[in-house]
Protein backbone atom coordinates (compact mmCIF):
# COMPACT_ATOMS: atom_id res chain seq x y z
CA UNK A 1 0.00 0.00 0.00
CA UNK A 2 0.95 3.59 -0.70
CA UNK A 3 1.78 5.78 2.17
CA UNK A 4 0.22 9.21 2.29
CA UNK A 5 3.39 11.18 1.76
CA UNK A 6 3.97 8.69 -1.65
CA UNK A 7 0.77 9.87 -2.81
CA UNK A 8 1.12 13.16 -2.42
CA UNK A 9 4.54 13.36 -3.94
CA UNK A 10 2.82 11.13 -6.88
CA UNK A 11 -0.15 13.99 -7.03
CA UNK A 12 2.37 16.70 -7.40
CA UNK A 13 4.67 15.09 -10.08
CA UNK A 14 1.26 14.44 -11.97
CA UNK A 15 0.11 18.40 -11.48
CA UNK A 16 3.62 19.42 -12.35
CA UNK A 17 3.38 17.23 -15.61
CA UNK A 18 0.13 18.17 -16.81
CA UNK A 19 1.21 21.86 -16.45
CA UNK A 20 4.56 21.67 -18.27
CA UNK A 21 2.86 19.11 -21.31
CA UNK A 22 0.65 22.63 -21.58
CA UNK A 23 3.54 25.45 -21.49
CA UNK A 24 5.03 22.46 -23.92
CA UNK A 25 2.49 22.08 -26.69
CA UNK A 26 2.07 26.68 -27.10
CA UNK A 27 6.04 27.07 -26.77
CA UNK A 28 6.16 24.25 -29.79
CA UNK A 29 2.76 25.73 -31.53
CA UNK A 30 4.61 29.16 -31.08
CA UNK A 31 7.70 28.62 -32.13
CA UNK A 32 6.72 26.38 -35.38
CA UNK A 33 4.37 29.03 -36.53
CA UNK A 34 6.91 31.55 -35.66
CA UNK A 35 9.63 30.04 -37.43
CA UNK A 36 7.93 29.55 -40.72
CA UNK A 37 6.18 32.39 -40.65
CA UNK A 38 8.78 34.63 -39.62
CA UNK A 39 10.82 34.36 -42.71
CA UNK A 40 7.91 35.55 -44.82
CA UNK A 41 7.19 38.85 -42.66
CA UNK A 42 8.39 42.00 -44.11
CA UNK A 43 7.98 45.28 -44.34
CA UNK A 44 6.14 45.29 -47.91
CA UNK A 45 4.27 41.79 -46.47
CA UNK A 46 2.54 43.88 -44.30
CA UNK A 47 1.89 47.17 -46.08
CA UNK A 48 0.88 45.72 -49.93
CA UNK A 49 -2.16 44.43 -51.09
CA UNK A 50 -2.85 40.80 -51.11
CA UNK A 51 -2.97 39.37 -54.85
CA UNK A 52 -5.35 37.00 -56.29
CA UNK A 53 -3.38 34.90 -58.74
CA UNK A 54 0.62 36.14 -58.51
CA UNK A 55 2.96 35.22 -56.31
CA UNK A 56 4.26 38.28 -53.93
CA UNK A 57 1.16 39.50 -52.22
CA UNK A 58 1.05 41.07 -48.98
CA UNK A 59 -1.84 41.46 -46.26
CA UNK A 60 -2.21 45.05 -45.58
CA UNK A 61 -6.18 45.00 -46.27
CA UNK A 62 -6.85 42.12 -44.31
CA UNK A 63 -4.57 43.45 -41.33
CA UNK A 64 -6.80 46.59 -41.51
CA UNK A 65 -9.70 44.76 -41.95
CA UNK A 66 -9.28 42.62 -39.12
CA UNK A 67 -8.37 45.78 -36.43
CA UNK A 68 -11.46 47.65 -37.73
CA UNK A 69 -13.78 44.88 -37.01
CA UNK A 70 -12.41 44.22 -33.38
CA UNK A 71 -12.97 48.40 -32.92
CA UNK A 72 -16.39 48.27 -34.23
CA UNK A 73 -17.07 45.00 -32.23
CA UNK A 74 -16.11 45.95 -28.95
CA UNK A 75 -17.72 49.11 -29.63
CA UNK A 76 -20.77 47.16 -29.53
CA UNK A 77 -19.92 44.39 -27.20
CA UNK A 78 -18.68 46.47 -24.07
CA UNK A 79 -21.44 48.19 -23.20
CA UNK A 80 -23.83 45.44 -23.40
CA UNK A 81 -21.63 43.00 -21.60
CA UNK A 82 -20.91 45.38 -18.84
CA UNK A 83 -24.59 46.44 -18.25
CA UNK A 84 -25.22 42.51 -18.15
CA UNK A 85 -22.99 41.69 -16.21
CA UNK A 86 -23.49 44.44 -13.50
CA UNK A 87 -26.82 43.27 -13.78
CA UNK A 88 -26.01 40.17 -12.69
CA UNK A 89 -23.46 40.54 -10.09
CA UNK A 90 -25.52 43.81 -8.43
CA UNK A 91 -29.23 43.52 -9.29
CA UNK A 92 -30.19 40.48 -10.34
CA UNK A 93 -32.38 38.62 -7.66
CA UNK A 94 -31.59 34.87 -6.55
CA UNK A 95 -34.53 33.18 -8.23
CA UNK A 96 -35.46 31.37 -11.19
CA UNK A 97 -36.12 34.03 -14.10
CA UNK A 98 -32.10 35.08 -13.07
CA UNK A 99 -30.94 31.60 -13.22
CA UNK A 100 -32.88 31.29 -16.93
CA UNK A 101 -30.92 34.36 -18.14
CA UNK A 102 -27.83 33.20 -16.59
CA UNK A 103 -28.20 29.66 -18.30
CA UNK A 104 -28.93 31.71 -21.88
CA UNK A 105 -26.02 33.69 -21.48
CA UNK A 106 -23.57 30.29 -21.08
CA UNK A 107 -25.48 28.76 -23.48
CA UNK A 108 -24.66 31.20 -26.29
CA UNK A 109 -20.98 31.67 -24.23
CA UNK A 110 -20.66 27.93 -25.62
CA UNK A 111 -22.37 28.02 -29.05
CA UNK A 112 -19.58 27.12 -31.81
CA UNK A 113 -19.11 30.11 -33.92
CA UNK A 114 -19.71 28.31 -37.40
CA UNK A 115 -23.08 28.56 -36.08
CA UNK A 116 -23.42 32.03 -34.92
CA UNK A 117 -22.22 32.70 -38.56
CA UNK A 118 -25.03 31.32 -39.71
CA UNK A 119 -27.19 32.82 -37.83
CA UNK A 120 -25.76 36.32 -38.31
CA UNK A 121 -25.98 35.58 -42.13
CA UNK A 122 -29.29 35.01 -42.14
CA UNK A 123 -30.37 37.99 -39.66
CA UNK A 124 -27.32 41.07 -41.28
CA UNK A 125 -26.64 39.61 -44.54
CA UNK A 126 -30.12 38.33 -45.86
CA UNK A 127 -33.24 39.56 -43.82
CA UNK A 128 -31.29 42.96 -43.02
CA UNK A 129 -30.06 43.56 -46.66
CA UNK A 130 -26.78 44.49 -45.58
CA UNK A 131 -24.89 41.38 -47.56
CA UNK A 132 -21.57 40.53 -46.81
CA UNK A 133 -20.17 43.61 -44.55
CA UNK A 134 -18.60 44.68 -42.17
CA UNK A 135 -21.72 45.74 -39.81
CA UNK A 136 -22.38 42.44 -40.50
CA UNK A 137 -19.41 40.90 -39.16
CA UNK A 138 -19.19 43.19 -36.24
CA UNK A 139 -22.49 42.16 -35.16
CA UNK A 140 -21.67 38.92 -35.54
CA UNK A 141 -18.96 39.10 -33.39
CA UNK A 142 -20.45 40.89 -31.33
CA UNK A 143 -23.26 37.99 -30.36
CA UNK A 144 -20.07 35.81 -30.23
CA UNK A 145 -18.61 37.62 -27.63
CA UNK A 146 -20.66 39.81 -25.76
CA UNK A 147 -21.90 36.69 -23.53
CA UNK A 148 -17.88 36.34 -22.36
CA UNK A 149 -18.37 39.92 -21.68
CA UNK A 150 -20.84 39.69 -19.19
CA UNK A 151 -19.36 36.40 -17.56
CA UNK A 152 -15.72 38.77 -17.13
CA UNK A 153 -17.67 41.66 -15.95
CA UNK A 154 -20.02 39.88 -13.24
CA UNK A 155 -16.99 38.01 -12.49
CA UNK A 156 -14.67 40.71 -12.12
CA UNK A 157 -17.40 42.65 -9.68
CA UNK A 158 -18.13 39.66 -7.72
CA UNK A 159 -14.42 39.32 -6.88
CA UNK A 160 -14.73 42.51 -4.69
CA UNK A 161 -15.60 42.41 -1.09
CA UNK A 162 -18.99 43.02 0.26
CA UNK A 163 -17.54 45.24 2.68
CA UNK A 164 -16.66 47.83 0.01
CA UNK A 165 -20.72 47.90 -1.11
CA UNK A 166 -21.25 48.00 2.57
CA UNK A 167 -19.09 50.94 3.19
CA UNK A 168 -20.55 53.16 0.27
CA UNK A 169 -24.12 52.53 1.27
CA UNK A 170 -23.56 53.38 4.70
CA UNK A 171 -22.45 56.48 3.42
CA UNK A 172 -25.69 57.44 1.81
CA UNK A 173 -24.76 56.02 -1.76
CA UNK A 174 -27.47 54.57 -3.80
CA UNK A 175 -26.59 51.10 -5.72
CA UNK A 176 -26.13 52.79 -9.22
CA UNK A 177 -23.79 55.51 -7.29
CA UNK A 178 -21.67 52.24 -5.56
CA UNK A 179 -21.17 50.95 -8.79
CA UNK A 180 -20.69 53.47 -10.96
CA UNK A 181 -18.02 55.16 -8.11
CA UNK A 182 -16.72 52.34 -6.06
CA UNK A 183 -17.42 49.06 -7.77
CA UNK A 184 -16.60 49.81 -11.27
CA UNK A 185 -13.17 51.49 -10.70
CA UNK A 186 -11.54 48.85 -8.31
CA UNK A 187 -12.73 45.99 -11.10
CA UNK A 188 -11.16 47.82 -14.14
CA UNK A 189 -8.05 46.00 -13.98
CA UNK A 190 -10.09 43.04 -13.77
CA UNK A 191 -12.08 43.95 -16.50
CA UNK A 192 -9.53 45.75 -18.76
CA UNK A 193 -7.64 42.11 -18.73
CA UNK A 194 -11.06 40.72 -19.87
CA UNK A 195 -11.39 43.00 -22.56
CA UNK A 196 -8.23 42.49 -23.73
CA UNK A 197 -8.55 39.18 -23.79
CA UNK A 198 -11.68 38.55 -25.22
CA UNK A 199 -10.27 41.23 -28.29
CA UNK A 200 -7.69 38.49 -28.95
CA UNK A 201 -10.67 36.00 -29.48
CA UNK A 202 -12.09 38.00 -31.74
CA UNK A 203 -9.32 39.41 -33.46
CA UNK A 204 -8.44 35.85 -34.31
CA UNK A 205 -12.47 34.17 -35.31
CA UNK A 206 -12.90 33.16 -38.38
CA UNK A 207 -15.78 31.18 -38.96
CA UNK A 208 -18.40 33.78 -38.00
CA UNK A 209 -16.79 36.11 -40.14
CA UNK A 210 -16.67 33.64 -43.68
CA UNK A 211 -20.67 34.15 -44.56
CA UNK A 212 -20.74 37.74 -42.73
CA UNK A 213 -18.06 40.01 -44.08
CA UNK A 214 -17.13 37.70 -47.18
CA UNK A 215 -13.93 36.37 -48.37
CA UNK A 216 -12.82 39.78 -50.15
CA UNK A 217 -12.00 43.16 -50.06
CA UNK A 218 -12.42 45.92 -52.75
CA UNK A 219 -9.41 48.05 -53.34
CA UNK A 220 -8.71 50.23 -50.63
CA UNK A 221 -8.03 54.01 -50.82
CA UNK A 222 -6.42 54.95 -47.30
CA UNK A 223 -6.85 58.67 -48.47
CA UNK A 224 -10.83 57.88 -49.41
CA UNK A 225 -11.79 60.16 -46.59
CA UNK A 226 -15.66 60.03 -48.12
CA UNK A 227 -17.23 57.30 -45.87
CA UNK A 228 -19.66 55.18 -47.95
CA UNK A 229 -17.57 54.88 -50.82
CA UNK A 230 -16.74 51.64 -51.91
CA UNK A 231 -13.19 52.03 -51.32
CA UNK A 232 -12.93 53.65 -48.14
CA UNK A 233 -11.72 51.88 -45.78
CA UNK A 234 -13.87 52.91 -42.87
CA UNK A 235 -16.83 51.96 -44.86
CA UNK A 236 -18.79 49.61 -42.67
CA UNK A 237 -21.00 48.33 -45.78
CA UNK A 238 -18.25 46.90 -47.50
CA UNK A 239 -17.20 43.50 -47.55
CA UNK A 240 -13.72 42.90 -45.99
CA UNK A 241 -11.64 39.56 -45.39
CA UNK A 242 -10.14 39.44 -41.90
CA UNK A 243 -6.37 38.17 -41.43
CA UNK A 244 -7.36 35.09 -40.25
CA UNK A 245 -10.11 34.45 -42.66
CA UNK A 246 -7.14 35.22 -45.47
CA UNK A 247 -5.58 32.32 -43.92
CA UNK A 248 -8.20 29.86 -44.64
CA UNK A 249 -8.96 31.47 -48.04
CA UNK A 250 -5.93 31.11 -49.29
CA UNK A 251 -5.53 27.79 -47.77
CA UNK A 252 -8.68 26.25 -49.48
CA UNK A 253 -9.79 28.35 -51.93
CA UNK A 254 -6.70 30.44 -52.96
CA UNK A 255 -4.59 30.17 -56.39
CA UNK A 256 -2.04 31.81 -55.58
CA UNK A 257 0.84 29.92 -56.07
CA UNK A 258 2.74 30.97 -52.89
CA UNK A 259 -0.36 30.37 -50.73
CA UNK A 260 1.71 28.16 -48.26
CA UNK A 261 4.54 31.25 -47.65
CA UNK A 262 1.33 34.02 -47.51
CA UNK A 263 -0.24 31.47 -45.13
CA UNK A 264 2.57 30.89 -43.38
CA UNK A 265 3.61 34.79 -42.91
CA UNK A 266 0.05 35.93 -42.13
CA UNK A 267 -0.33 32.90 -39.21
CA UNK A 268 2.46 34.66 -37.81
CA UNK A 269 1.36 37.96 -37.98
CA UNK A 270 -1.69 37.16 -36.24
CA UNK A 271 -0.35 34.83 -33.46
CA UNK A 272 1.81 37.98 -32.56
CA UNK A 273 -0.80 40.12 -32.62
CA UNK A 274 -2.65 37.87 -30.40
CA UNK A 275 0.64 37.47 -28.07
CA UNK A 276 0.93 41.28 -27.52
CA UNK A 277 -2.86 41.88 -26.66
CA UNK A 278 -2.51 38.71 -23.92
CA UNK A 279 0.97 40.42 -22.83
CA UNK A 280 -0.47 44.06 -22.50
CA UNK A 281 -3.55 42.76 -20.55
CA UNK A 282 -1.43 41.36 -18.02
CA UNK A 283 1.02 44.48 -17.79
CA UNK A 284 -1.52 47.52 -17.86
CA UNK A 285 -3.96 45.38 -15.51
CA UNK A 286 -0.88 45.01 -12.81
CA UNK A 287 0.33 48.80 -13.71
CA UNK A 288 -3.25 50.09 -12.71
CA UNK A 289 -3.51 47.67 -9.86
CA UNK A 290 -0.34 49.07 -8.52
CA UNK A 291 -1.59 52.69 -8.87
CA UNK A 292 -4.57 52.13 -6.75
CA UNK A 293 -2.65 50.61 -4.37
CA UNK A 294 -0.59 53.59 -3.81
CA UNK A 295 2.50 51.57 -3.42
CA UNK B 1 -37.76 25.15 21.63
CA UNK B 2 -40.28 26.03 23.61
CA UNK B 3 -40.54 28.17 27.07
CA UNK B 4 -43.53 28.50 28.64
CA UNK B 5 -42.29 31.61 30.44
CA UNK B 6 -40.06 34.73 28.78
CA UNK B 7 -37.16 35.04 30.67
CA UNK B 8 -37.31 38.84 32.61
CA UNK B 9 -34.96 41.15 31.15
CA UNK B 10 -33.81 44.30 33.43
CA UNK B 11 -34.34 47.64 31.71
CA UNK B 12 -33.40 50.31 34.10
CA UNK B 13 -35.29 53.69 33.04
CA UNK B 14 -33.14 56.19 32.26
CA UNK B 15 -33.76 59.36 33.56
CA UNK B 16 -33.65 63.03 31.65
CA UNK B 17 -32.82 62.15 28.47
CA UNK B 18 -33.98 62.82 25.10
CA UNK B 19 -34.01 59.40 23.53
CA UNK B 20 -32.59 59.41 19.98
CA UNK B 21 -34.28 55.96 19.31
CA UNK B 22 -37.27 54.47 20.99
CA UNK B 23 -36.93 50.78 19.90
CA UNK B 24 -40.35 48.83 20.24
CA UNK B 25 -40.98 45.30 20.21
CA UNK B 26 -37.94 44.57 17.54
CA UNK B 27 -38.07 40.97 15.99
CA UNK B 28 -35.78 40.02 13.14
CA UNK B 29 -35.89 37.37 11.34
CA UNK B 30 -33.03 35.74 8.91
CA UNK B 31 -35.54 33.42 6.94
CA UNK B 32 -37.00 31.57 9.23
CA UNK B 33 -34.50 32.20 12.02
CA UNK B 34 -35.47 34.67 15.04
CA UNK B 35 -32.37 36.95 14.98
CA UNK B 36 -33.66 39.44 17.59
CA UNK B 37 -36.61 38.45 19.93
CA UNK B 38 -38.74 41.23 21.18
CA UNK B 39 -36.46 44.16 22.22
CA UNK B 40 -38.07 47.25 23.50
CA UNK B 41 -35.60 50.04 24.63
CA UNK B 42 -34.45 53.74 24.45
CA UNK B 43 -31.01 54.75 23.83
CA UNK B 44 -30.32 58.75 24.62
CA UNK B 45 -28.99 61.46 22.80
CA UNK B 46 -24.99 62.51 22.89
CA UNK B 47 -23.70 59.55 24.79
CA UNK B 48 -21.70 56.34 24.13
CA UNK B 49 -24.28 53.17 24.38
CA UNK B 50 -22.46 49.99 23.98
CA UNK B 51 -24.32 46.65 23.07
CA UNK B 52 -22.34 43.66 24.24
CA UNK B 53 -22.83 40.00 24.79
CA UNK B 54 -21.55 36.59 23.04
CA UNK B 55 -21.03 36.03 19.69
CA UNK B 56 -23.89 35.38 17.35
CA UNK B 57 -26.42 37.27 20.66
CA UNK B 58 -28.09 39.22 17.54
CA UNK B 59 -26.01 42.86 18.67
CA UNK B 60 -24.54 44.00 15.20
CA UNK B 61 -27.63 42.95 13.74
CA UNK B 62 -29.99 45.00 16.06
CA UNK B 63 -26.98 47.41 15.30
CA UNK B 64 -27.66 47.49 11.67
CA UNK B 65 -31.54 48.09 11.89
CA UNK B 66 -30.65 51.61 12.67
CA UNK B 67 -28.99 52.57 9.36
CA UNK B 68 -31.44 49.75 7.54
CA UNK B 69 -27.93 47.81 6.64
CA UNK B 70 -30.03 44.91 6.87
CA UNK B 71 -31.57 45.88 3.68
CA UNK B 72 -28.60 44.68 1.61
CA UNK B 73 -29.08 40.96 3.53
CA UNK B 74 -31.97 39.48 0.67
CA UNK B 75 -33.30 37.47 3.49
CA UNK B 76 -33.76 39.51 6.54
CA UNK B 77 -36.82 41.32 7.54
CA UNK B 78 -38.28 42.82 10.71
CA UNK B 79 -41.62 44.03 12.69
CA UNK B 80 -41.95 46.53 15.26
CA UNK B 81 -40.95 49.76 15.53
CA UNK B 82 -37.80 51.97 15.43
CA UNK B 83 -38.66 55.67 16.18
CA UNK B 84 -36.01 58.18 15.03
CA UNK B 85 -37.31 61.48 15.16
CA UNK B 86 -40.92 61.42 13.84
CA UNK B 87 -40.12 58.51 11.68
CA UNK B 88 -40.03 54.75 12.20
CA UNK B 89 -37.31 53.54 10.91
CA UNK B 90 -38.78 49.89 9.71
CA UNK B 91 -40.87 51.69 7.55
CA UNK B 92 -40.15 50.34 4.04
CA UNK B 93 -41.38 53.94 2.59
CA UNK B 94 -38.29 55.88 4.46
CA UNK B 95 -35.69 56.95 1.66
CA UNK B 96 -32.93 54.93 2.99
CA UNK B 97 -30.55 57.34 1.39
CA UNK B 98 -31.45 60.20 3.84
CA UNK B 99 -31.52 58.01 6.80
CA UNK B 100 -27.82 56.88 6.12
CA UNK B 101 -26.33 59.95 5.71
CA UNK B 102 -27.64 61.26 9.58
CA UNK B 103 -26.39 57.91 10.41
CA UNK B 104 -22.86 56.95 9.80
CA UNK B 105 -21.47 53.49 10.34
CA UNK B 106 -18.43 52.15 10.89
CA UNK B 107 -17.35 48.95 10.13
CA UNK B 108 -15.26 45.93 11.74
CA UNK B 109 -12.80 45.83 9.08
CA UNK B 110 -11.29 48.81 8.10
CA UNK B 111 -12.68 48.86 4.59
CA UNK B 112 -11.45 52.16 2.43
CA UNK B 113 -12.40 52.16 -1.00
CA UNK B 114 -9.40 51.36 -3.42
CA UNK B 115 -9.32 55.42 -4.36
CA UNK B 116 -7.11 58.74 -2.89
CA UNK B 117 -7.71 59.37 0.51
CA UNK B 118 -9.25 62.54 -0.77
CA UNK B 119 -11.75 60.64 -2.58
CA UNK B 120 -12.69 58.43 0.01
CA UNK B 121 -13.28 61.31 2.66
CA UNK B 122 -15.87 63.22 0.23
CA UNK B 123 -17.74 59.87 -1.16
CA UNK B 124 -20.80 60.79 0.81
CA UNK B 125 -20.74 64.04 0.16
CA UNK B 126 -20.22 63.73 -3.87
CA UNK B 127 -23.11 61.06 -4.05
CA UNK B 128 -25.69 63.46 -1.89
CA UNK B 129 -25.23 65.60 -5.00
CA UNK B 130 -21.83 68.42 -3.31
CA UNK B 131 -19.88 69.41 -6.26
CA UNK B 132 -18.00 72.62 -5.08
CA UNK B 133 -14.58 72.01 -4.91
CA UNK B 134 -13.98 75.07 -1.77
CA UNK B 135 -16.59 72.78 -0.03
CA UNK B 136 -15.77 69.66 -0.43
CA UNK B 137 -11.90 70.33 0.25
CA UNK B 138 -12.97 72.07 3.76
CA UNK B 139 -15.40 69.15 4.48
CA UNK B 140 -11.84 67.02 3.90
CA UNK B 141 -10.25 69.18 6.00
CA UNK B 142 -12.17 69.33 8.89
CA UNK B 143 -13.34 65.72 8.92
CA UNK B 144 -9.71 64.37 9.07
CA UNK B 145 -9.25 66.59 11.68
CA UNK B 146 -11.93 65.01 13.33
CA UNK B 147 -10.46 61.67 13.43
CA UNK B 148 -7.19 63.16 14.13
CA UNK B 149 -5.57 62.25 10.38
CA UNK B 150 -5.16 65.30 9.43
CA UNK B 151 -1.06 65.71 10.24
CA UNK B 152 -0.50 62.44 8.70
CA UNK B 153 -2.18 62.84 5.28
CA UNK B 154 -2.44 66.44 4.52
CA UNK B 155 0.75 66.02 2.28
CA UNK B 156 -0.84 63.07 0.97
CA UNK B 157 -4.59 63.35 0.30
CA UNK B 158 -3.96 62.04 -3.48
CA UNK B 159 -2.51 58.89 -2.81
CA UNK B 160 -4.17 56.11 -2.38
CA UNK B 161 -5.77 55.30 0.87
CA UNK B 162 -4.94 51.79 0.78
CA UNK B 163 -1.23 52.81 1.65
CA UNK B 164 -2.22 54.05 5.20
CA UNK B 165 -2.05 51.43 8.08
CA UNK B 166 -4.94 49.53 9.23
CA UNK B 167 -5.42 52.17 12.53
CA UNK B 168 -4.86 54.93 9.95
CA UNK B 169 -7.51 53.04 7.66
CA UNK B 170 -10.36 52.93 10.32
CA UNK B 171 -9.40 57.11 11.39
CA UNK B 172 -10.31 57.36 7.43
CA UNK B 173 -13.00 55.55 7.47
CA UNK B 174 -14.19 57.78 10.43
CA UNK B 175 -13.47 60.54 9.07
CA UNK B 176 -15.37 59.65 5.69
CA UNK B 177 -18.97 59.07 8.14
CA UNK B 178 -18.29 62.35 9.48
CA UNK B 179 -18.15 64.06 6.77
CA UNK B 180 -21.83 63.64 6.13
CA UNK B 181 -21.91 65.41 9.44
CA UNK B 182 -24.34 62.57 11.13
CA UNK B 183 -26.28 62.49 14.45
CA UNK B 184 -25.82 59.29 15.31
CA UNK B 185 -22.60 56.96 14.75
CA UNK B 186 -23.59 53.54 14.98
CA UNK B 187 -19.99 50.99 15.31
CA UNK B 188 -19.98 47.64 14.64
CA UNK B 189 -16.78 45.88 16.78
CA UNK B 190 -14.86 48.92 15.38
CA UNK B 191 -11.28 48.24 16.90
CA UNK B 192 -10.95 44.17 16.31
CA UNK B 193 -8.93 44.20 13.97
CA UNK B 194 -6.79 47.38 15.87
CA UNK B 195 -3.70 47.22 17.81
CA UNK B 196 -4.00 48.44 20.96
CA UNK B 197 -2.94 52.18 20.30
CA UNK B 198 -4.65 52.24 17.32
CA UNK B 199 -7.93 51.64 19.58
CA UNK B 200 -6.57 54.05 22.12
CA UNK B 201 -6.64 56.05 19.77
CA UNK B 202 -10.16 55.55 18.06
CA UNK B 203 -11.86 55.20 21.75
CA UNK B 204 -10.36 58.86 22.60
CA UNK B 205 -12.07 60.45 19.55
CA UNK B 206 -15.19 58.73 20.34
CA UNK B 207 -15.06 60.58 23.81
CA UNK B 208 -14.66 63.61 22.14
CA UNK B 209 -17.07 63.16 19.24
CA UNK B 210 -20.03 61.95 21.84
CA UNK B 211 -20.17 65.67 22.66
CA UNK B 212 -21.61 66.55 19.06
CA UNK B 213 -23.62 63.13 18.34
CA UNK B 214 -24.83 59.85 19.68
CA UNK B 215 -22.73 56.85 19.50
CA UNK B 216 -24.00 53.66 19.73
CA UNK B 217 -21.14 50.79 19.77
CA UNK B 218 -20.97 47.15 19.39
CA UNK B 219 -17.82 45.21 21.64
CA UNK B 220 -16.43 42.34 22.19
CA UNK B 221 -14.40 43.57 24.67
CA UNK B 222 -15.81 44.26 27.76
CA UNK B 223 -13.01 46.43 28.76
CA UNK B 224 -14.11 48.81 25.80
CA UNK B 225 -17.23 48.89 27.19
CA UNK B 226 -16.41 50.02 30.67
CA UNK B 227 -13.94 52.58 29.26
CA UNK B 228 -16.14 54.72 27.05
CA UNK B 229 -20.30 53.78 27.31
CA UNK B 230 -22.08 55.57 29.76
CA UNK B 231 -24.73 52.90 29.56
CA UNK B 232 -24.95 49.17 28.18
CA UNK B 233 -26.87 46.42 26.93
CA UNK B 234 -26.10 43.13 27.44
CA UNK B 235 -27.52 41.08 24.53
CA UNK B 236 -27.95 36.95 24.82
CA UNK B 237 -29.46 34.71 22.22
CA UNK B 238 -31.60 37.48 20.72
CA UNK B 239 -32.60 39.37 23.52
CA UNK B 240 -32.24 42.21 25.13
CA UNK B 241 -31.39 40.71 28.92
CA UNK B 242 -29.96 43.83 30.80
CA UNK B 243 -29.49 47.51 30.11
CA UNK B 244 -28.40 50.67 32.16
CA UNK B 245 -25.98 52.76 33.35
CA UNK B 246 -22.18 51.08 32.75
CA UNK B 247 -21.09 51.37 36.17
CA UNK B 248 -23.89 49.82 37.68
CA UNK B 249 -24.35 47.20 34.96
CA UNK B 250 -20.90 46.12 35.43
CA UNK B 251 -20.63 46.47 39.63
CA UNK B 252 -23.97 45.02 39.90
CA UNK B 253 -25.80 42.97 37.61
CA UNK B 254 -29.34 42.47 38.25
CA UNK B 255 -29.92 39.98 35.95
CA UNK B 256 -27.93 36.47 36.59
CA UNK B 257 -27.05 35.87 32.89
CA UNK B 258 -25.67 39.24 32.83
CA UNK B 259 -23.60 38.00 35.75
CA UNK B 260 -22.04 35.17 34.04
CA UNK B 261 -21.03 36.87 31.30
CA UNK B 262 -19.33 39.41 33.10
CA UNK B 263 -17.42 36.93 34.71
CA UNK B 264 -16.35 35.43 32.02
CA UNK B 265 -18.35 31.94 32.70
CA UNK B 266 -19.36 32.03 28.81
CA UNK B 267 -18.97 33.84 26.22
Amino acid sequence: MLKAKHVDRLMTGLMIGSAMIMAGILIFLLGIILLRGASHISLSFLTSNSSSFQAGGGIKNQLWNSFYLLVLTMVFTVPIGLLGGIYFAEYAKDNKWTSFLRSCVELLASLPSIIVGMFGMLLFVNVFGWGFSILSGALTLTIFNMPVMIQVSEAALRAIPNHQRHGSAALGATRWQTVKTVLLPAAFPALLTGMILSAGRVFGESAALIFTAGLTTPNLHFRQWHLFAMDSPFNPMRTAETLSVHIWAVNTVGIIPDAAQVAAGASAVLVLVILLFNLSARIIGRMIERGIKGN
Amino acid sequence: MLTLEKPKASVTPIKKINPVFQVKDLNIYYGDTLAVKDVSVQFPERAITALIGPSGCGKSTFLRTFNRMNDLIPEARATGEVIYQEWNILDPRLDVVALRKEIGMLFQKPNPFPKSIYENVVHGLKCAGVKKKAVLDEAVEISLKQADLWDETRDRLTKSALSLSGGQQQRLCLARALALKPKVLLLDEPTSALDPISTAKIEELLLELMKEMTIIIVTHNMQQAARIADYTAFFFQGRLEEYGATAALFEAPKVERTKQYLSGQFG
